[in-house]
């Protein structure tokens, strides 16, 4: 069994060892002598190694809940759509689609070469299987709303409909045609998570839960789950049986569970690990100056904002709202106080969303008019605004807190910083046990994913419980239109109505900060940060 | 002797069942569930979930439930690492710590008894004095301190051996050297002040003036009486080392059973926390048995069958 698989030069693949530059070992130095010597024993198979930042809870594409699971999952599946090297939608398993007049039936063609990893067709039944699957209540799906575009989806997933009464059907064997409640322009987009990925009616049927152990599991991506260590690392070898099997280069791949992030960045220093996804913001500096070949910053989309609780004084009243959001320095924030690939954004869209352009206009922060509006709302010397600001546990997210605190002082507001643990932060601002709160939220690119916080029939993630007849109004037109340009048109002018109430302060869009060996080719940052093992090799030329 | 281990036995059994029960009510009485995270599930979904794990059912039928399927050797499903049993879970994670724990164990006896007889055999003397230094200096960095620089000095900076995971045999040793360290300066320590206590006493006295050579000396007349105190603290620190240590196997990546600790009770996965808690139970109980044999075989009085 390889130890640490490393290329060797006599293998012909760029040598890992040959492609690091002259200046890293100033850094750090590579494994020599007894460490090399281990290493090398093993290096006969091409492996890359990854820090994937935690252990996968399933590997059930349906009761996938975690983004590190998401990495392993598409590489062992592939849904009708998948995302290329640079995180663009592509066509997967389905070759085309096209899209009836009002928006409602989608039809997908599957690719001819589909195959399963037992060598059985892939086959629009197979899709339509998934989808009940995912949605029907014993499955217990916890992201199974992100497929509620589907006709009949939330009644199936509340037990108040059955399975069949779901709006997809296989046409015939290539052909899979899905019907929605509401025009989804997104579906695309939509359908490359792995809550959209076919799984084997065969091998349910066969091995039951089990189906997803390595020796059970049938896919259809572009590898197979070889090896499953909880704890440990999840091995991945290529399937020769997917349809594009000769475009894949990698002949294995392990993800390992490095949830701490400094052990993380010591077994990629010490070159047991080729990619990491973090690590310790502080070193990026040093990395900067020293490796910079090894360094990819990029933002990724998402949006972290601050939200008021609207139902309750003192944010009840608008001017104390807009007065605390143009204190706020966002550009000092992401540029100086976080400084390592942050991206200051006023419109709480991020600016990363292909085809939306926000009509969100940035306000500088302006301290005097900030004050002006405290005064007006009843606050000032005698009578300071005292605030609680709750933010999740983590060196990273205090930092900006503190800095926000600092900036609320200087219109005289006291602020009290309360930090607790992810769970229970998010508890809180469910229950809207808060004043103010650090939030964030993740996902694809589709302005609604965000714009949706603000409606007021969005339920507990609308921490806040921010409502606005307006905006109400703006979005449900969206949602009923079919045609993109008019339905962008409308959200624009929704994000505009809400964030003229100031329900959320937008801050920035997070950075994603990955260590990538340069022996590793392929690997292009994207907002999405999808990085597809079938796009992944050694590059044939280290200095590539 | 026999009926004294059948005793033995009988009581861990009784202490096993008040620990697997103990968990089982405090793990549930801990605020939040095994299913709450940023976003919530559907209603219909939330209950499908409890059903699932039988959630919805009365507390005292949840812990008949248990307890039967415990009796047949099953500790349930993870409720957490969905595509596992807290069995498989164990069997997996087990060996790996024991591997480490064990080694670790030795490691530490050995570094521990002989710079405990060497320090013991000159009171007072250089060596001694260093010895005593070295051990207070170790017993003050615990592995959370010690782990990372070991990591950071002989796999980062000299590149000897890797910094985590555990893939062959070269992955022990930094683990099991971090771990061991700190014991071994507790048995250094037990050690140099049994020996030295034994080598005041008369019968010693008497064989060390009529010449008998020292090698000799300290192990038939020496050791017997100066390893009590370690054997007797060798059976705690045996289960505290073999259970898994969270901090070496996060630092080195190692997937053991300590981990599951930790993760198991913040993530509240109720039965791998109850089965975890009844493997370090288990783990505890066999290793204090194992000391106190041992002791008697050593040290005639403890033996009270």
């Amino acid at each position: 069994m390889p130890i640490i698989a490393r290329p060797r030069a006599t293998d012909g693949a760029s040598p890992v060892l040959d492609a690091v530059p002259t200046r890293f070992p100033s850094l750090c130095r590579f494994a020599t002598g007894l460490g090399a010597t281990l290493l090398a024993a093993a290096s006969a198979a091409q492996e890359l190694h990854i820090g994937n930042g935690g252990e996968p809870l399933t590997l059930d594409p349906h009761r996938y809940n975690l983004s590190l699971e998401e990495k392993i999952l598409v590489n062992l599946f592939e849904g009708l759509t998948a995302h290329d090297a640079e995180g663009r939608v592509v066509p997967g398993a389905a070759e085309s689609w096209r899209v009836s007049d009002d928006g409602l039936v989608w039809t997908f063609r599957l690719r001819d070469s589909g195959r399963w990893s037992d060598g059985e067709p892939v086959t629009a039944e197979d899709f339509a299987f998934a989808f009940r699957r995912l949605l029907a209540p014993e499955t217990a799906a916890s992201l199974a709303y992100f497929l509620y575009a589907i006709d009949g989806a939330e009644a199936v997933n509340a037990g108040r409909a059955p399975p069949e009464r779901l709006g997809v059907r296989a046409v015939d064997a290539g052909t899979l045609q899905i019907r929605l409640a509401q025009p989804f322009p997104f579906l695309a987009e939509r359908l490359v998570y792995p809550t959209g990925f076919p799984v084997p009616r065969h091998g349910l049927a066969k091995h039951g839960a089990d189906w997803v152990k390595p020796g059970n599991m049938v896919g259809n991506g572009a590898y197979l789950l070889e090896e499953w260590v909880p704890q440990g690392y999840v091995r991945l070898r290529r399937n020769p049986r997917f349809r594009a099997a000769g475009e894949v280069r990698l002949e294995r791949a392990s993800f390992h569970p490095t949830a701490d992030r400094n052990a993380a960045y010591n077994r990629y220093l010490s070159g047991e690990l080729q990619i990491i996804g973090d690590f310790p913001p502080g070193q990026l500096p040093r990395l900067r100056r020293e490796v910079p070949r090894h360094v990819h910053v990029s933002p990724l989309l998402s949006i972290m904002y601050l939200v008021f609780n609207v139902s309750a004084p003192p944010f009840d009243d608008v001017r104390v709202r807009r007065a605390l959001a143009l204190a706020i320095d966002r550009d000092l924030l992401a540029g100086r106080v976080l400084g390592s690939g942050e991206q200051a954004s006023a419109s709480f869209v991020p600016p990363l969303v292909a085809n939306y352009r926000s009509a969100v206009a940035p306000a500088p922060p302006d301290a005097d008019a900030a004050r002006a509006l405290l005064a007006e709302a009843g606050y000032g010397e005698e009578q300071p605004l005292a605030v609680t600001l709750r933010y999740i546990a983590g060196a990273d997210s205090k930092k900006v807190q503190v800095a926000i605190a600092a900036m609320w002082r200087d219109i005289g507001v006291e602020t009290v910083l309360h930090h607790a643990e992810l769970n229970a932060h998010f508890a809180a601002l469910r229950q809207g046990e808060f004043q103010v709160a650090q939030a964030g939220w993740f996902g694809e690119n589709n302005p609604e994913h965000y714009l949706e916080l603000l409606m007021s029939s969005t339920g507990d993630v609308n921490y806040g419980r921010f409502a606005d007849a307006e905006v109400d109004a703006l979005m449900a037109a969206a949602k009923g239109t079919a045609a993109l340009a008019p339905r962008l048109g409308l959200l624009r002018r929704a994000e505009v109505a809400a964030l003229a109430r100031h329900p959320v302060v937008p801050l920035y869009s997070v950075a994603v900060r990955s260590l990538v060996s340069p022996a590793v080719g392929g690997w292009h940052p994207n907002p999405r940060n999808a990085h597809p093992l079938r796009y992944l090799g050694y590059a044939p030329d280290p200095t590539d | 002797m026999g009926r004294y281990v059948l005793r033995r036995l009988a009581f861990a059994l009784v202490v096993l069942w008040a620990v697997a029960s103990v968990t089982f009510f405090l793990v549930r009485a801990a605020p939040g569930g095994p299913f709450d995270g940023e976003r919530r599930a559907p209603p219909a979904v939330e209950a499908n979930l409890k059903a699932a794990y039988h959630l919805d059912e009365p507390l005292l039928v949840q812990y008949g439930r248990y307890f039967a399927a415990l009796a047949r050797g099953d500790f349930g499903p993870s409720f957490r690492q969905k595509d596992f049993s807290v069995g498989e879970l164990i069997a997996k994670g087990l060996p790996v710590s024991l591997t480490v724990g064990g080694l670790a164990l030795l490691l530490a006896l050995a570094l521990g008894v002989a710079f405990g007889a060497l320090a013991a055999l000159r009171p007072d003397g250089l060596r001694d004095r260093l010895l005593v230094a070295w051990a207070t200096g170790a017993l003050a960095f615990p592995p959370i301190v010690v782990a990372p620089v070991l990591a950071l000095v002989f796999a980062v900076q000299l590149g000897w051996l890797p910094a985590g995971g555990y893939q062959s045999a070269s992955h022990y040793v930094l683990p099991t050297v971090a771990l061991a360290l700190p014991y071994a300066a507790a048995f250094a320590r037990l050690a140099r002040g049994s020996i030295a206590e034994a080598l005041a006493r008369p019968h010693v006295l008497t064989a060390r003036a009529k010449g008998l050579p020292v090698r000799r000396l300290v192990v038939r007349h020496v050791l017997p009486s100066g390893l009590v105190p370690v054997v007797a603290f060798a059976g705690p620190a045996a289960a505290a080392l073999l259970a898994g240590s969270m901090v070496v196997e996060e630092v080195f990546s190692l997937p053991g059973l300590g981990r599951y600790f930790v993760q198991g009770a913040l993530n509240r996965d109720y039965t791998l926390v109850t089965g975890a808690a009844i493997v370090y139970a288990a783990i505890v109980l066999a290793c204090n048995l194992a000391a106190d044999l041992l002791l008697a075989r050593l040290h005639p009085r403890v033996r009270r069958g």
